[in-house]
């Protein structure tokens, strides 16, 4: 008897599972105040876990019964990696650090909470400190994201929103100030630009490396995106970066790298920034990284003197009417939970880490990247601290203006399963098609050939 | 009563054995063949509450997949290669060995040490010796800062440095480097199986060829090699398994890219495969590589076996 | 005469054994100082300067010998972490492999119960299977269980070995039967004749399985890779792979030369304590670790 008594409530259980696969169904009480524990995934360093451990406090003085455990889980791919095997067994955790890739595979498994209903929701909370606040986002805290990072959440096909922005990044240029300016030389704006360049500090200096790319993978994207040629697809067919255009870049690319212009990570084998910042006689002029990495790019001081000024600009562009720059950096997914008060206590988590305007701009200074309120502009400190922006000690404040700059340039590639494997592949392409040994057409014909059945290969 | 008794004690002594393997051992096995058998099966898919079909399709995929048939051919290549040669110079070596006596012990001990590294360590090492540090290889604009040990030696001879294992490197220059190290690695265990081997053979076979005046190389192919046969079988067997389930040797060199920076994969095994399709989570795919795996390694086992049944001299 | 050339044959003979011999030795010296040079260079590459290592023309002797290289190493990689996290997985997995092994090869070598052959040629075809072929599934196993990071996961998978319970079988059976019914007439219990009589009179063995399985431990490298790759819980192998590829600056070659000797002594004074063991346990295995 008892068996099936559990048997019944097994299946029953089941079912309401099933029912509420897709939509969340807020509590009538919305958050009752029970204890619940809620685990976060993230890739912070030690130089960021001291903010989000303030924050917590914070949070937890208006909602004590909510305790977040984080795990700084190492990489993006780490995360992703762990996490995809931990839904396979029911054992996500509850938020996570996400890019659109990871949670396009996540989705595979249905796993990903949509927010629409959390958002819309105007049941109202009252919290340890008396005060209330409104289950969902408000107008006002809603208009004050900044409109591209808040979309970026809806980019998964149905219009529904997965992912709440955290912080934003995105590539810069950074060149040796005191080099430049020693030798007269121009900040290129364009890529033809940046090749002159290039050409003139390899007569300058001729054991130079002048540019270092670090990412090989958003360089092809950027490429395609700011020539407005065809890179992916959400729907069939998805890939599309096998064209004539695209051919030609990497064929323009190729010649630059036999020029001795430039490397990249994964030819380098290390950050390319290890190149800018070398003190030994191959070195790089130019480095095109995260904006988020800034203090990377800056040389060793010697004696509280640092060897040169760096100096930060936008990427070089294809085309002045179509500015493009990738927009990197990390977003927030909650995950699926039987308990629905594990879910509604992970998104006032969430909300309160991501419109928090003092968070925010404490996050901000501490990690390079920058926030994604517009009213952290307005934040005194943050003010102050993009005010103090320098090449040397404040380079960090430096990346986040230029950063800020191009905030309407900013572009997101879409995101579906085996648009993860696109981005690698195309990577890899970039590779190839730089160093293998024979005619270039031949090599490009066959390093795209191959990408596309990479590709083909892990759709699934 | 007495014996009823013994049997509940004995499985009380194999339990904690037979409780992990059932776990660790036996499950896999089942849920192995069930994930290869079910049509793209995902574990992702799965937890989405996905249905999988049964049928073929895991490993006709594989099979078709232009990097299994490369990570397969690696794999063969690297075990044609190596398992001869080591095996022929562990021969070599163990009989010099066997015929001296002076030092014996000593260089015993020194063509042991390799056995005892950490392959994943001493692949730095070779990566070190192999390594060019610089840019541009073998374009006009070439950086070189240092070249290498290996094409230092080289240089010295009068030749030109090669590009082992950089960026823009060939596959057989990848190839050759992965020869060498794998070979340097099998050694030690060869050299002693066979060592051991030779020194338990009756002296009388030896006395009495000698008082036959038999030429030493006809005492070597009549005499030692067939009466060595079963340890050359279990070296060359024991090699082939090994070689099949080659991985840790080209991380140690290549890194986890398993190939020149911009050819990763290009060195890939098949184990390397296994692992590969793991993290992509196509489960299916994976159980279905493996099983393939455990396939050649049982056919080239039986083959061996068959071989040796024909040629070992007992 | 006859006398004459029975000397000239075995002076001619002789001359062609010292010959032999003395190409033999040379052969054997050739080899050796191949097989050595890896090491050699590891050494000396990790004493140099990073300028020294960069000359185009090498140098067979660092001119200025670093040994803040080592220092430098075993900050960089974090080793002493990894070699505590290593030592303890070690340590452990040992002991309880060794419990384990003990009790299934005393079961199969002395104990009588039904399906015993079937069950034990059963164990043996599993030596036959791939490992990867378990890794699949043992991933999402142990990540069910909550395992991922923790020192269980290095652990518990490996504890049984049938490799290890094979060999100990041969060791046990070997053991007279006589003393043992000689134990059973005075009355002493299986549990006490097993640990009193059986596992002392195969310690060579059971030190033989101890050194592989420590040396296992410390070349492990794809499954913790997998399932323990923090901070925390991560393995030597690992580490030392990890520190010199996540690195954001020009590769430090001696450095990293440091860290490979640093990681490679222990194994080289167990071998030179414990040779004997090794070599008698490894001839019979055929597997690395």
């Amino acid at each position: 008897m008892k068996k099936l008594v559990s048997m019944l409530l097994l299946v029953t259980m089941l079912l309401s599972c099933m029912t509420s696969a897709f939509a969340f169904e807020v509590p009538a009480e919305g958050y009752d105040g029970s204890e619940v524990t809620i685990k976060f995934y993230h890739t912070m360093g030690s130089n960021l876990t001291p903010v989000l451990d303030e924050y917590i406090a914070e949070f937890n003085k208006l909602y004590p019964n909510i305790k977040v455990e984080y795990t700084s889980v190492g990489g993006y791919d780490d995360v992703r990696d762990q996490i995809s095997t931990e839904i396979t067994v029911g054992a996500q955790p509850n938020i996570a650090y996400c890019y659109p890739d990871h949670v396009a595979l996540y989705n595979l498994a249905k796993k990903v909470q949509t927010l629409d209903e959390l958002i819309a929701s105007e049941t109202v909370i009252t919290r340890a400190d008396g005060t209330t606040e409104p289950l969902g986002l408000t107008a006002d805290q809603k208009a004050d994201f900044i409109e591209g990072y808040y979309n970026e959440g809806m980019q998964f096909g149905d219009g529904l929103m997965y992912t709440m922005p955290l912080s934003k990044s995105t590539e810069v240029l950074y060149y040796n100030k005191t080099f430049f300016e020693a030798n007269n030389l121009q900040v290129p704006t364009t890529w033809d630009e940046l090749a002159a360049v290039c050409a003139k500090i390899k007569e300058i200096d001729p054991k130079s490396i002048p540019l270092g790319y670090d990412s090989e993978s958003n360089w092809f994207i950027t490429l395609c995106e700011q020539q407005n040629s065809p890179y992916t697809s959400a729907e069939e067919p998805y890939f599309l970066f096998d064209n004539e255009t695209n051919r030609a870049t990497m064929k323009m690319l190729r010649e630059w790298f036999q020029s001795g212009y430039l490397t990249t990570q994964t030819l380098y084998k290390a950050y390319t920034s290890g190149l800018f910042v070398s003190t030994t006689d191959v070195k790089s002029y130019m480095s095109i990284g995260s904006s988020a990495g800034a203090v990377h790019q800056r040389p060793q001081a010697v004696d509280g003197v640092y060897p040169f000024e760096v100096g930060i600009a936008t990427i070089p562009q294809m085309n002045a009417d179509n500015k493009k720059v990738i927009s990197q950096g990390p977003s927030l997914c909650i995950f699926k939970k039987d308990n629905p008060q594990e879910v509604i206590a992970s998104w006032l988590f969430v909300k309160y880490l991501t419109t928090t305007v003092e968070f925010q701009a404490a996050f901000s200074m501490a990690s390079g990247y920058v926030p994604v309120l517009k009213s952290v502009a307005d934040n005194e400190v943050y003010a102050e601290f993009l005010a103090s922006a320098d090449g040397g000690n404040y380079i960090s404040a430096l990346s986040a203006k230029v950063c800020l700059e191009q905030a309407d340039a900013y572009y997101t590639s879409p995101a579906f399963n085996g648009s993860s494997e696109a981005r690698s592949q195309v990577g890899s392409l970039l590779c190839s098609c730089l160093t293998t040994e024979g005619d270039a057409d031949a090599v490009i014909e066959e390093a795209f050939s191959i990408a596309m059945e990479e590709c083909e290969y892990a759709i699934w | 009563m007495v014996e009823s008794k013994h049997q509940w004690k004995a499985w009380l002594y194999l339990a904690p054995a037979i409780a992990l393997l059932l776990v660790f051992t036996v499950w896999p096995i089942i849920n192995t063949v069930r994930m290869a058998f079910l049509e793209n099966y995902s574990g992702l898919k799965a937890a989405g509450g996905a249905v999988f079909e049964f049928g073929i399709g895991n490993f006709e995929k594989v099979i078709k997949y232009r990097r299994f048939v490369s990570c397969l051919k690696n794999t063969v290549l690297l075990c044609l290669w190596t398992v001869p040669i080591s095996t022929l110079l562990a021969l070599l070596i163990a009989v010099a060995l066997n015929s001296i006596k002076f030092l014996q012990k000593a260089l015993q001990t020194v063509f042991f040490l390799p056995y005892v590294t950490n392959s994943i360590a001493i692949g730095m090492v070779f990566a070190a010796m192999f390594n060019i540090v610089g840019s541009f290889y073998g374009t006009e604009n070439e950086i070189i800062v240092t070249a290498g040990i290996i094409n230092n030696v080289i240089q010295f001879f009068g030749g030109e440095p090669i590009n082992w294992i950089n960026y823009g490197s060939t596959y057989e220059a990848n190839m050759f480097v992965m020869i060498v190290y794998i070979v340097w690695n099998a050694l030690p265990f060869k050299i002693l199986v066979l060592l051991g081997g030779l020194q338990s053979i009756n002296k009388q076979y030896y006395e009495a060829a000698k008082v036959d005046g038999t030429p030493r190389r006809r005492i070597f192919t009549r005499i030692t090699v067939p009466l060595l046969s079963p340890m050359l079988a279990y070296v060359i067997i024991t090699g082939f398994i090994g070689g099949f389930k080659e991985y840790t040797s080209i991380v140690g060199i290549f890194g986890e890219t398993m190939g020149p920076p911009d050819s990763a994969g290009r060195l890939n095994t098949m184990v390397g495969f296994i692992y590969d399709a793991l993290s992509t989570n196509s489960q299916g795919r994976a159980s279905a590589a493996a099983l393939i795996l455990f396939a050649i390694i049982l056919v080239v086992t039986m083959i061996n076996l068959q071989v040796s049944k024909k040629r070992v001299h007992y | 005469m006859q006398a004459k050339n029975m000397q000239k044959v075995s002076l001619s003979q002789k001359i062609g054994k010292a010959f032999s011999i003395s190409l033999n030795y040379i052969f054997l010296i050739v080899m050796a100082l191949i097989v050595l040079f890896p090491f050699y260079w590891m050494i000396i590459s990790s004493l140099k300067s990073l300028d020294e290592y960069r000359m185009s023309t090498p140098t067979f002797w660092p001119q200025v010998i670093l040994w803040s290289n080592y220092l430098d190493a075993f900050t960089t990689a974090n080793l002493g972490r990894l070699f505590i996290n290593t030592m303890i997985v070690g340590l452990v997995s040992t002991l309880l492999s060794l419990v384990i092994t003990i009790l299934t090869a005393f079961a199969f070598a002395r104990l009588e119960f039904k399906g015993k052959e079937t069950l034990f040629a059963l164990l043996l075809a599993t030596m036959m299977i791939p490992g990867e072929l378990f890794t699949i599934t043992n991933y999402s196993t142990v990540t069910s269980l909550g395992w991922i990071n923790t020192y269980t996961v290095l652990i518990v998978p490996f504890l049984v070995s049938v490799f290890y319970i094979y060999l100990l079988r041969q060791n046990f059976l070997q053991i007279p039967n006589e003393l043992y019914l000689a134990a059973k007439v005075d009355g002493t219990s299986d549990w006490k004749y097993l640990w009193k009589v059986m596992v002392p009179l195969s310690l060579p063995t059971l030190i033989s399985i101890t050194i592989l399985k420590m040396m296992g431990a410390w070349n492990s490298y794809i499954w913790p890779r997998l399932v323990a790759n923090d901070e925390a819980h991560r393995m030597i192998t690992n580490g030392l792979r990890n520190a010199f590829t996540e690195t954001s600056g020009d590769v430090n070659y001696p450095v990293q030369m440091a860290a490979v000797a640093l990681v490679s002594l222990p194994l080289f004074l167990v071998f030179v304590f414990l040779r004997k063991y090794i070599m008698s346990g490894v001839s019979r295995s055929g597997i690395k670790g």
